[in-house]
């Protein structure tokens, strides 16, 4: 269905012309249009016609295209509705950090399983750690905040307390990582877990703040002009990165559940 | 009852009274460069260089009052009608040479409200798909009175 969503309403009644007699039946006059040039997600959003009409009229004209199908209608409950009201619309540039920010809820996401999993005397649980502080010195750090650091708030008032907060925030988060390498160099379990512990609260709050305040802030006061810079200045900024470590960040993250897994098939087997 | 195409469907706004807003200041264009009409520019003119480009629908300017002050100032600008005008890859393979060889800083694109506008910004979305360089888009959706329905990042 999406193929005819991104139409010409006319090229879809040529072919179907029941479609037309459809649109009709709900004011949507297109069948007189000499041009037809009109996509249909448009001009089914832009006839803004009530939530359940709209949902019926998609079902009728799917099943009209498509009469063998077995159509649902909550199917197009999403499509229907392309905007949802509490979704922040971020700049681009803006957004490439938010979406920075989900890779690095994964990781933060999995760090009270690795607690529970750390073992001083498995290679495998430590490398793992190991591996997790890199991820963060590179990816969260050298990747991420570093954006942030030299470039975004380049363009914002750097004594306002939010600024403040959130460079305050780095800082902490860098001293916990630095806490936990040494702790793992020692083999104090319980620092260890203690400071990803930290980590992993601190972080969660932080990328909170960032999505939902700091950057809506930041945004609103940036001109255009202003968000065209900084989407080149990020550009250039990652051109500058090493491309096989981010990959490498990446590999990361999508092995890290299997990894946990493991290391707790071994914790069992130990016991 | 059949009401027709909204892009073309008659209405009447003169109820709206413009008396109480009579200003005796004369305002100055906004506009820095001519041509102005998509198939009539050259994508690689001196002012889209790393400009800030507006990429209007011809309807936009009439229906907003202070169209020059608010959205053209500070912009290079380009009009087309994705209705009416014909060649339309053309305009598809413009916006792509501002993009990759103009090296553009953003793009706005202003359409009305009516369904037939959405085709301007799929010409840019289809420009940006097969360009190679990515940059900032923004759509703005105008009412046909004149009001900004959205403004969005897309």
């Amino acid at each position: 269905m999406e193929k005819y969503l991104i139409a010409p309403i006319k090229e879809i009644i040529t072919k179907f012309p029941e479609v037309g007699r459809i649109l009709e039946e709900y004011n949507i006059g297109c069948v007189p249009c000499t041009l037809g040039s009109c996509l249909l997600k448009d001009i089914v959003a832009i006839h803004n016609i009530p939530l359940e009409q709209e949902l019926n009229l998609m079902y009728r004209l799917e099943k009209t295209i498509y009469p063998d199908r077995v159509v649902k209608k909550s199917v197009f409950k999403k499509a229907a509705k392309k905007t949802n009201a509490k979704e922040i619309n971020y700049s681009p540039p803006i957004k490439r950090l938010v979406d920075e920010h989900i890779l690095i809820k994964k990781w933060i996401e999995l760090i009270p399983v690795i607690i529970e999993n750390i073992n001083n005397e498995s290679g495998d649980s430590r490398q793992l750690i190991l591996d997790g502080l890199d991820f963060i010195r590179f990816y969260a750090d050298k990747f991420h905040h570093a954006k942030e650091e030299d470039i975004l708030f380049e363009y914002t008032d750097k004594n306002s307390d939010i600024i403040k907060t959130i460079l305050q925030d780095h800082e902490s988060a860098r001293s916990h990582v630095r806490a936990t390498s040494e702790a793992l160099k020692r083999g104090n379990r319980n620092l260890i877990a203690e400071h990803l512990n930290a980590y992993k609260e601190l972080l969660k709050e932080h990328i909170k703040k960032e999505d939902e305040i700091l950057y809506p802030w930041i945004d609103r006061d940036l001109s255009t002009t202003q968000v065209g810079e900084l989407f080149a200045k990020f550009n250039e900024a990652e051109v500058k990165i090493d491309k096989e470590t981010i990959e490498k960040c990446k590999s990361f993250i999508k092995e890290l559940k299997q990894r946990i897994e493991n290391l707790k098939i071994k914790k069992e087997e130990v016991k | 009852m059949m009401d027709g195409c909204p892009g073309s469907r008659m209405q009447d706004f003169r109820k709206k009274d413009t008396e109480a807003e009579e200003e005796n200041v004369k305002r100055q264009s906004q506009l820095r460069q001519w041509p102005i009409q998509l198939h009539l520019v050259s994508p690689e003119a001196p002012y889209y260089r790393k400009a800030d480009v507006l990429l209007s629908a011809d309807c936009v300017a009439f229906a907003i009052g202070d169209f020059h002050k608010d959205y053209l100032k500070g912009k290079s600008i380009a009009i087309a009608c994705p209705k009416l005008d014909e060649g339309q890859d053309e305009y598809v393979e413009k916006i792509k040479s501002w993009i990759d060889d103009a090296q553009i800083n953003t793009l706005t694109v202003m359409t009305m409200q009516v369904p037939c506008c959405g085709g301007l910004v799929a010409m840019v979305q289809q420009a940006l798909q097969s360009g190679k360089k990515k940059i900032p888009v923004k759509s703005i959706v105008v009412s046909l009175q004149g009001d900004i329905l959205s403004e969005e990042w897309i």
